[in-house]
C-alpha cells in the first residue's frame, strides 16, 4: 500500500504547483491590472516626456515591446515650415524600451511640433514648448502617489486631472515620487502611468522624482547605493537588484537636464540631481532619498519599527547620531552654488520628493500615532538642518508630496518661521493615509485658524508652523477618492510680483468653476522674501538701485559667510538682516560682482547703489 | 542495539527536532510580537472591521485609540506577545496525553495562519506567500501528531511532508520568478557573495528549480532521504542568509535584535526535514543488507567500520 501513499503525495505536490502557476494566470480582480497591451505596430511609441534646459532639449520617449526583428532606431523630428525635419536619432535602451534623445542648441524661443518616429509606422505627436520667459505667471500642476489600486480609488479615472490640466494650461508638471506603485513591474506601470497621464505630458516639460514605490520598496533610504536586505529596507540602500533601479531611473529621469555632478553611487547607480530654469525661474531637482542613511541599527529603538518612534519620552537628540547623512555633501555642494547663481532667474523652487519635516502625527491609520517617522526629511535633524540653511540662502520655495497628506509648512531652524515654505501636494490616489494632528494647539496662530496650525516642534524637535493640512475623514468610508483627501496641487509662480500662491484641489472636481472649492486651508499666498524672513530680523536701510531687479548679496562682515543672495524686484530693495551683525552687500546685474556697502547694519541710512 | 531500543531512540530523537522546531518557530515570533510588532495592521483598516467594532458596542475611537491613548486594536496586538510565550513554553512542556497543552498549540497553529494571512494579504495575495509559510504554520501541529500519534504515525509523516513541500514549493515559485522574486533573495546573495546580477540570477533559478525537485522527490522511496538532506542543508543556509547578510559590527547588537529572529522562526524549514531524514535514516542492519540487496554500498575496500558505526 506504500505506493499509494507515495502517489497520493506526489499528487499534492502536483496540486499545488499547478494551484500555484493556476493563480499566476487568473485575472486579478481585487488589484491592478498591470497587463501589458498589444498594440499595433503604428502605436508601439506609448508616450514622451521632456525637458528644455540651457538651450538643451531632452526627450524620452517609452516604447512598448517591440516586435522581433523590428527596428531599434527611433528618430526625432520637428515641424519646420510644414515638413518634418530629422533632429536626432537614438536607439531604444533595454531593459525598459527607452529612448533618450538629447538635442543641443535648441531655440527655445519658439514653439514646435515633434513627433517621435519608430519603423514606418509608429508616430507620437506633441509640442515642445517656448521657454515662457514672457509670461508673469508660471503654473505647475504637482502630484504625487498614484497608487492604481481599486481599494482606495487607484481605478478611477485620471481625466479629471488631465482635463483640469488643459483647462489651466499648466506650464509645468512635477511628479515629486511613486508615480508606480508596483514593486517588481515598474515597466508595466510605467507605460499604464503613460496611457494615463501621456495626454499632458506630451506637450509641457515634465519633472518626475523616482521614490521609493518607483523602485519597487516601501520605504528608501539609499545610503549612497547600498544593498537592502531587510523588509522594510531601513537598513539603508536599495531592495531591488541595481538593474531594475537603472531601469526605473532611465525610464523617468533621463529626461531631466544633466545631473549636476553625474558620478555614480554603489551598485553603479546614477544620480539625477540638477536644476531647471524655466520661465525665469530657477527649479533645483533634488533627490532627498538616494544619499540618505538608513536608520534601523543607528538609533535607538523607539518603536515597533526602527524607523518609527512611538515613545513620546525619549530624547530626540539621542536619534541625530554623528554621520547619518540627509542629502549628502554632493548634493549641498551643488545647492550652495545653486543658491548664489541668479543668472536667468527672479524666483528659486526646490522640488524633492518629500518634505523637511516630521509632517503628520497619525500613520497609515486612525490609531497609528507616531511621535516621529525617520522617513521624512525630518530626520536626521542636523542633515533637516543643513539643508535648509543652504536652501534658504536662495529663499528658494519647497514643494515635494510623498506624505500622502497635503500640507503647508513654514520650517524654523534657529527659531520659529526662520526658513523656506514647503507645499506637501495631496495623492492623486492615496494607498496609506496620514493625519496631522497634534495633541495641544499651534502657538502664533493665525486669527480663527484651527488648532492644529502654528507653531509646533515635529517628533524630532524640529521647529514648524503649520498653515495648512488636508487630513483624510477618520473612519473608514470605502473607496472614494476625497474622502481620503485625494487630489493634487497647482503653484502659482509670478515672478513680477515675486508671489507664490499655493492651491490644493480635490479629484473629480472643476477647479476653474468658481463656486468650486479647494481643501480647506487653501489657497495661499506668499511673497519669496517669506522664504527666509525670520521673525528677530530687522531692516537694513533701503537701498536705490539704477538698474532693474538687480542681484543682491548679504555677506557676514566678520565670518564672509553669505547671508542670501536674491535678485530683487524692481529698483529698490529693504534687505533685512539680523540684529547686531555687520554685513558686507554686494550686488550685480547678473551677479554679486560689486561690493555696494561694507559693515550695513540693521537701521543703516537709505542709500542709492550705481551698478552700470 | 535491540529493535525496539532503536525505534524508541528515533522516535525520541524525532519528537526532539519536532520539538525544537516549533519551539524556535513560536519563540522567533514571540520575538517579533514583544520587541517589534505583530503584522496585522493591514487587516484593521477595514470597512468589516468598523462594522465588527460596532456591533460589539465598541465605539470607533475606543477601537482604534484617540492618537493619544490606544484603543482595543493597539492592545490587542501588543497582548498577543504572551498567547506566543506561551506557544513556545509549551513546546517545551508538552508531553503525550497533555490534551489541553495539545489543544493550545493547535491554537497556535492558528495564530500563525493568521500571521501567514495578513503576509499574503500584504504581498497582494500572492500565493507563495501563503505556501512559503506552511512549514512554520504545520510545525506546531506535526509536533502535536508525533505526540499524539507517533513520530513514525504514517499522518505525522504526511503532515510533516506537506509542511516541507509548501515551504520549499513557495520559496521555489519566488525564486524561479513564477511570481516576482523578492528583492532580499537578490540582495542576500549579492551581499554574501560577490557575484554579478546574472549569476544571481542563475543561482536562484537553479535554487528553484531544486526546491521543486525536493518537493517531488520527498514523495519517491528511493530519492526522499538525500532530498531530505537537501532540504535540511538549504533550508538552513536560507534562514542563516538572512541575518549573515544583514548584520553588521557597527551596528547597535551588531543587528541582531534586526535579523536573528529572521533564522530562528525559521527553524522549521531545516528541522521539518531533520525529522523526516532521522525517521527515514536506514538502521546500520538495513544499510549493510541493502548493500547486498540494492548494491548501492561503499566501493570495494571501503573500512567495514562504516558499515557497522
Amino acid at each position: 500500500m506504500n505506493w499509494i501513499k507515495y502517489l497520493a503525495l506526489t499528487g499534492v505536490v502536483f496540486v499545488l504547483t499547478g494551484a500555484t502557476q493556476a493563480q499566476q494566470d487568473k485575472p486579478k480582480r481585487k488589484w491592478a491590472n498591470l497587463k501589458i497591451p498589444e498594440v499595433a505596430a503604428k502605436d508601439v511609441i506609448c508616450f514622451a516626456l521632456y525637458t528644455v534646459h540651457d538651450n538643451t532639449l531632452k526627450l524620452t520617449a517609452q516604447l512598448y515591446p517591440l516586435a522581433e526583428g523590428a527596428s531599434q532606431e527611433v528618430r526625432l523630428e520637428v515641424e519646420q515650415d510644414g515638413k518634418w525635419v530629422e533632429v536626432a536619432t537614438t536607439k531604444v535602451v533595454q531593459p525598459g524600451w527607452t529612448a533618450p534623445f538629447r538635442v543641443e542648441n535648441w531655440d527655445d524661443t519658439r514653439t514646435y511640433k515633434y513627433r517621435v518616429a519608430q519603423g514606418a509606422e509608429a508616430r507620437y505627436e506633441g509640442v515642445i514648448r517656448k521657454n515662457p520667459v514672457d509670461q508673469d505667471e508660471i503654473v505647475v500642476a504637482a502630484f504625487t502617489g498614484n497608487s492604481i489600486q481599486p481599494s482606495h480609488g487607484g481605478d478611477i479615472s485620471r481625466q479629471d486631472i488631465i482635463e483640469n490640466v488643459q483647462k489651466i494650461d499648466a506650464d509645468l508638471l512635477f511628479f515629486s515620487g511613486d508615480q508606480v506603485y508596483n514593486h517588481t513591474k515598474h515597466y508595466a506601470a510605467w507605460l499604464k502611468f503613460g496611457r494615463e497621464f501621456g495626454e499632458i505630458i506630451k506637450d509641457r516639460p515634465t519633472i518626475c522624482l523616482p521614490d521609493d514605490h518607483d523602485v519597487g520598496q516601501p520605504n528608501l533610504w539609499g545610503e549612497s547605493g547600498k544593498v537592502s536586505t531587510l523588509g522594510g529596507a531601513s537598513d539603508g540602500g536599495y531592495s531591488r537588484p541595481a538593474i531594475y533601479v537603472k531601469e526605473v531611473e532611465r525610464a523617468q529621469t533621463s529626461h531631466l537636464p544633466d545631473p549636476a555632478d553625474p558620478h555614480q553611487i554603489g551598485q553603479g547607480i546614477g544620480v539625477w540631481f540638477t536644476n531647471l530654469n524655466w520661465g525665469n525661474i530657477d527649479f533645483a531637482i533634488i533627490e532627498d532619498r538616494k544619499f540618505k542613511t538608513g536608520p534601523a541599527g543607528r538609533v535607538p529603538k523607539q518603536g515597533p519599527r526602527p524607523d518609527h518612534i512611538r515613545n513620546p519620552e525619549y530624547d530626540p537628540a539621542s536619534v541625530d547620531i554623528e554621520g547619518a547623512v540627509l542629502l549628502g555633501q554632493r548634493q549641498l555642494d551643488f545647492l550652495e552654488r545653486w543658491v548664489e547663481d541668479w543668472r536667468r532667474a527672479k524666483l528659486k523652487v526646490v522640488l524633492s520628493q518629500t518634505i523637511f519635516c516630521g509632517g503628520a502625527h497619525i500613520h497609515g491609520n486612525a490609531n497609528g500615532r507616531l511621535h516621529a517617522d525617520m522617513d521624512s526629511n525630518g530626520w536626521p535633524q542636523s542633515g533637516r538642518n543643513r539643508a535648509l540653511r543652504t536652501l534658504r540662502k536662495g529663499f528658494a520655495f519647497h514643494c515635494a508630496g510623498d506624505q500622502h497628506l497635503a500640507t503647508i509648512f513654514q520650517h524654523g531652524v534657529e527659531e520659529h518661521g526662520d526658513a523656506i515654505w514647503s507645499f506637501c501636494v495631496p495623492s492623486i490616489a492615496n494607498l496609506y493615509l496620514r493625519w496631522w494632528e497634534p495633541l495641544s494647539p499651534g502657538e502664533n496662530r493665525e486669527q480663527g485658524a484651527p488648532g492644529y496650525t502654528g507653531d509646533h516642534l515635529d517628533g524630532f524637535d524640529n521647529k514648524v508652523t503649520n498653515y495648512a493640512a488636508a487630513n483624510p475623514q477618520k473612519k473608514p468610508a470605502g473607496n472614494l477618492l476625497n474622502t481620503r483627501s485625494a487630489g493634487f496641487g497647482v503653484l502659482r509662480l509670478n515672478t513680477k510680483t515675486r508671489e507664490i500662491t499655493m492651491e490644493c484641489w480635490p479629484r473629480n472636481v472643476d477647479i476653474t468653476l468658481s463656486q468650486t472649492e479647494q481643501y480647506p486651508g487653501w489657497p495661499r499666498t506668499i511673497s519669496q522674501v517669506d522664504n527666509y524672513s525670520p521673525r528677530s530680523w530687522g531692516d537694513l536701510g533701503t537701498l536705490t538701485f539704477d538698474v532693474s531687479n538687480p542681484v543682491v548679496q548679504l555677506v557676514d562682515a566678520s565670518s564672509d559667510e553669505v547671508l542670501y543672495t536674491i535678485r530683487v524686484k524692481g529698483k529698490t530693495f529693504t534687505p533685512q538682516a539680523p540684529l547686531g551683525r555687520a554685513f558686507t552687500v554686494k550686488a550685480g546685474q547678473d551677479g554679486p560682482n560689486q561690493v555696494v556697502i561694507k559693515k550695513a547694519q540693521v537701521g543703516g541710512p537709505p542709500q542709492s547703489v550705481q551698478l552700470k | 542495539m535491540s529493535e525496539l531500543d532503536r525505534r524508541t531512540r528515533t522516535e525520541a530523537r524525532c519528537t526532539l527536532v519536532l520539538r525544537l522546531a516549533a519551539f524556535f518557530c513560536f519563540a522567533g515570533w514571540t520575538w517579533v510580537h514583544y520587541y517589534w510588532e505583530g503584522p496585522y495592521g493591514v487587516l484593521f483598516w477595514d470597512e468589516h472591521v468598523y462594522g465588527l467594532a460596532e456591533r460589539l458596542g465598541i465605539s470607533w475611537e475606543s477601537f482604534v485609540g484617540s492618537g493619544a491613548n490606544d484603543g482595543v486594536i493597539q492592545t490587542v496586538i501588543r497582548q498577543m506577545f504572551w498567547l506566543y510565550l506561551g506557544c513556545a513554553i509549551l513546546t517545551l512542556t508538552v508531553r503525550r496525553g497533555a490534551w489541553v497543552q495539545m489543544a493550545f498549540l493547535l491554537f497556535g497553529s492558528g495564530l500563525l495562519s493568521l500571521v501567514a494571512y495578513t503576509k499574503y494579504l500584504s504581498a497582494e495575495r500572492q500565493l507563495p506567500m501563503l505556501l512559503e509559510f506552511g512549514g512554520q504554520v504545520l510545525a506546531p501541529a506535526v509536533l502535536v501528531l508525533a505526540l499524539a500519534l507517533g513520530a513514525r504515525h504514517r499522518l505525522t509523516v504526511i503532515l510533516a511532508v506537506l509542511a516541507v513541500v509548501m515551504t520549499f514549493a513557495g520559496h521555489g515559485a519566488y525564486a524561479i520568478g513564477w511570481w516576482p522574486t523578492p528583492g532580499n533573495f537578490y540582495g542576500m546573495i549579492t551581499k554574501i557573495l560577490p557575484v554579478d546580477h546574472e549569476t544571481v540570477v542563475g543561482i536562484l533559478f537553479t535554487a528553484g528549480v531544486l526546491d521543486f525537485a525536493v518537493c517531488v522527490a520527498l514523495c519517491i522511496p528511493v530519492l526522499r532521504r538525500p532530498a531530505a538532506l537537501y532540504a535540511t542543508c538549504w533550508g538552513l543556509l536560507t534562514a542563516l542568509a538572512r541575518p549573515w547578510a544583514g548584520m553588521d559590527t557597527t551596528l547597535h547588537y551588531w543587528g541582531a535584535d534586526q535579523f536573528v529572529h529572521e533564522a530562528v522562526l525559521r527553524a522549521p524549514h531545516f528541522l521539518l526535514p531533520l525529522y523526516l531524514f532521522l525517521l527515514w535514516r536506514r538502521p546500520p542492519q538495513e544499510a549493510r543488507s541493502s548493500q547486498t540487496d540494492e548494491g548501492l554500498g561503499d566501493p570495494p575496500g571501503a573500512p567495514a567500520s562504516r558499515a557497522t558505526a
